[in-house]
């Protein structure tokens, strides 16, 4: 090898060596966005599809002429109606009863729900403040207050042994109590009830929720709700206190007669007495919060589900053109730790989403309920609700925080399956169809599937209570979600991140 | 900030070197234990047919493939070590490695972004390669001969001291071709060190200095090109005749090679040029011209392959298979 002919010295570049940082490499990344006219389109595309969906949606709905509500202490919408075997009670007291039997009248299973104690109650008017310690035959000794309070207590099994229950009132405050021997007694909780006057209401409470039948097929739900009747046998009835009147009576509560003239149409209850001081109470109806009426914050955000699919192109696209193009080996060229670039497409793609869902489900959301106000969606049975509280602000934000994790997910795929094609098959797969077969599947297998898949995070949407204390067939079709809002949006998080790490281990493994 | 004087370069040393390396894809070996060196200053061409591992190699010296073996580096260091490759090395890999809905411009500047140069650096390179108006159009309109243009521009955009370009001349025209070769020459002197590869050997006329030659992943020749011409060039004679066949005989008779280039041209070796005149002369054969015979860098390219290496060419186009 002989020398070249000229040795001249080696190049100094006049250029300032900038260090290529990772803020450079994101703003790189930013201008590869901007600079392609059709993805801020598709960017827009998601916009308008997330708003306008939406507000069809929301158009699509009307209320009004339903039944009249009852609202619970606390404005929400409950059940109160039930046998009430009362009397009074003036200044503080004790009530003490054993619970001997609870049975179906109707020949079929008790529900799990159903119970039978007692109660102190504000007044007999429909949704008053109440505090009560019941037996159920599915979830033992439970201690309940308004509506929407439920502490469980000791196990208990009616058809074996008879349950001793106690409340004692002592002002505002009220103590529940359980024993197996009317002796010995297991303080359940203490709880301050608001608005109890100085007279009050206390005695026998039976209730059973409505038996509820849900047939699902492809394509079609039908649930149809029976009322049942159950019996519930008590006796050593006791009350310790200062009672006014001639002793017990009985009271439907929300049953014609009572308070309200339009109440539903409870058929004539009883309350038997026996001379050795066993009352049967039969009857219908229960005291529990309501959770039929629609999710009004849920009903806003119909948009975001078709958004997601521009979402999911964008994230794909982001990546994938780079690898259709052989523009990634110029990407790694000039950023030599394929880490970093992974990690700026991630962020950048990650902020021009969610930014731009943000936008989008809070117009959208605000436009909805103003559209869903005008169809008939008014207090008091669906209160206002404000942008900036919970649970609108947490499904606003929520929904944005899943329209951008599913696109770094489709990113992220996109980097592990270098083809377009493929990434959003994978995702549609992942996020789409497990909503749509939890349509049709079993419940079981449906509520299964939104557990386990990404599509688990549209529970963030959610801005309905389910209460534990109330039995419910969680439908997808009616917009229930088996996880908590949280939860569910924790599982997008986890396929996420599992994608991403995939993805850095096999952009560092292969060759570009 | 941009005219600043540098006090020191983070890199000591504006070469290329390749160590020993070896890269596998499946069952093919694509390079096979390659050992070359780019010195400063000069322009070297990369030279072999298709699929002899020239892209592997420049994806290696990139950081792009992981090499099985061996090493490949630049200023002695990996390219992973380099803090601001864009202002160390320039590269030329694909030239249609564009998004077709981003403009030339807008290429430029995610890259300008990267290393925090500014948009003045853009223009100046879009400027040196001619490419001022059709950078405001999108990439996906653009002809081969633009794409390499802006893809060599790309690679001044960090005004780098070590190139690397797989076959820029590629889809240019003639006038292209006459430009790339007086920029790299240009490029050459100013102390750049710079490795162009082509499978195509003409195409290095009068660019290269130095010459790399692999063939099915092996270094066949690593010389410059001055040596290479002469040797090839050897003892022949050219001679130019309107009685090939007479020529031909009487030559063969007296000891010398005939070899046939047209219709009335041949090559003699094994004879001087005198001895050659002498017998044409005295039989009275006619001839036009006697010379000392100068072989191209192609006839050279043949020589020096032709025994070293068996392969079958493909139609000229990309290099290697697109993986």
């Amino acid at each position: 090898m002989t020398a070249p002919t000229r040795t001249p010295a080696p190049y100094r570049s006049a250029l300032h060596p900038a260090r290529a940082g990772f803020g450079r490499l994101m703003r790189a990344e930013w201008t590869k966005f901007w600079t392609v006219r059709a993805w801020l389109l598709v960017l827009g595309m998601a916009a308008v599809v997330v708003v306008g969906i939406s507000q069809m949606g929301a158009s699509g709905s009307v209320t009004g002429g339903g039944p009249p509500i009852v609202l619970g202490p606390g404005g929400e919408v409950v059940n109160d109606s039930f046998r009430f075997t009362h009397r009074s009670l003036t200044g503080d007291g004790t009530l003490t009863v054993r619970v001997t039997g609870l049975k179906s009248n109707d020949g079929e299973a008790l529900e799990p729900w159903a119970k039978a104690g007692i109660i102190v109650k504000s007044s007999l008017k429909q949704g008053s403040a109440y505090a009560a310690v019941v037996a159920t035959p599915g979830h033992g000794v439970r201690m309940q207050w308004d509506f929407t309070h439920d502490t469980a207590g000791p196990s208990s099994d009616l058809g074996k042994a008879p349950q001793w229950l106690r409340l004692k009132r002592l002002g505002g405050k009220l103590t529940g109590y359980a024993s197996v021997d009317g002796e010995k007694w297991t303080q359940l909780g203490e709880v301050g009830v608001g608005g109890l006057g100085r007279t009050v209401q206390v005695g026998l409470l039976l209730g059973t929720p409505d038996h509820e039948v849900v047939q699902r097929s492809f394509g079609g739900t039908s649930a149809r709700s029976g009322r049942t009747t159950v019996t519930g046998t008590f006796d050593h009835l006791t009350l310790q206190g200062t009672s006014t009147g001639a002793g017990w009576t009985s009271t439907d509560i929300g049953a014609a007669g009572a308070d309200d003239p339009n109440a539903g149409n409870v058929p004539p209850n009883t309350t038997q007495v026996s001379p050795t001081g066993t009352y049967t109470l039969t009857g219908q109806g229960d005291i529990a919060p309501q959770e039929n009426s629609p999710d009004l914050v849920q009903m806003g955000f119909q948009g975001v589900f078709v958004g997601l699919l521009f979402m999911t192109a964008l994230g794909t696209l982001f990546v994938s053109t780079e690898y259709k193009r052989g523009l990634i080996r110029t990407t790694f060229t000039a950023t030599p730790s394929r880490l970093k670039v992974l990690a700026a497409k991630a962020t950048v793609i990650a902020a021009i989403t969610f930014t731009t869902g943000l936008l989008a489900t809070a117009v959208g959301f605000t436009w909805a309920q103003r559209t869903l106000r005008s169809n008939g969606f008014k207090p008091p049975e669906f209160p206002d609700l404000s942008l900036l509280e919970n649970p609108s602000l947490r499904a606003v934000v929520g929904s944005a925080a899943l329209l951008s994790l599913v696109a770094v997910l489709a990113l992220s795929i996109g980097v592990v399956l270098r083809n377009s094609a493929g990434t959003i098959a994978t995702v549609v797969v992942l996020v789409v169809l497990p909503q749509i077969l939890s349509f049709a599947f079993p419940l079981p297998a449906a509520q299964w599937l939104l557990r386990v898949t990404p599509a688990a995070a549209f529970a963030i949407e959610q801005g309905k209570k389910y209460y534990p204390q109330v039995q419910h067939n969680c439908l997808p079709e009616n917009g229930c979600y088996p996880l908590t809002p949280y939860n569910g949006l924790a599982v997008l998080v986890a396929y996420t991140l599992a994608a991403l790490l995939l993805a850095a281990w096999t952009v560092r493994r292969r060759d570009a | 900030m941009w005219d600043v004087p540098l006090a020191s370069l983070s890199m000591s040393d504006a070469s290329i070197e390749v160590r020993d390396l070896r890269k596998r894809f499946g069952r093919t070996l694509a390079v096979d234990g390659l050992s070359f060196r780019v010195e400063p200053g000069t322009v070297t061409g990369f030279v072999g047919p298709n699929g002899a591992g020239k892209s592997t190699t420049m994806r290696s010296l990139l950081g792009l493939d992981t090499p099985d073996e061996g090493r490949a580096l630049i200023g002695g260091r990996p390219y992973h070590a380099l803090r601001t490759p864009l202002l160390e090395v320039g590269a030329l890999l694909d030239a249609a490695a564009l998004h077709p809905a981003r403009r030339g411009r807008d290429h430029l500047r995610w890259l300008a972004n990267s290393h925090g140069l500014p948009m003045r650096r853009v223009d100046e390179v879009l400027e040196q390669v001619g490419m001022e108006q059709a950078a405001r159009r999108r990439a996906g309109g653009y002809s081969l001969g633009m794409r390499q243009r802006l893809g060599i521009a790309a690679a001044l955009l960090g005004d780098p001291a070590v190139l690397l370009l797989d076959e820029p001349v590629n889809g240019l025209d003639p006038e292209g071709i006459q430009w790339i070769r007086a920029l790299l020459r240009h490029l050459a002197t100013e102390g750049r060190a710079i490795l162009v590869s082509s499978h195509l050997m003409s195409e290095l006329e009068d660019t290269a200095d130095h010459l790399v030659v692999i063939g099915r992943g092996r270094l066949i020749a690593d010389t410059a090109v001055a040596d290479l011409l002469a040797a090839a060039s050897g003892d022949r004679v050219r001679l130019r005749t309107s009685s090939r066949t007479e020529a031909m005989e009487l030559l063969a008779r007296e000891g010398g090679t005939v070899a046939v280039v047209d219709r009335d041209l041949l090559t003699v070796t094994g004879l001087p040029a005198e001895r050659v005149v002498e017998l044409l002369s005295v039989s009275r054969v006619p001839f036009a011209e006697v010379g000392a015979h100068r072989a191209s860098l192609e006839e050279a390219y043949m020589e020096l392959t032709r025994d070293a290496v068996e392969f079958t060419s493909t139609p000229a186009g990309t290099d290697e298979v697109n993986r």
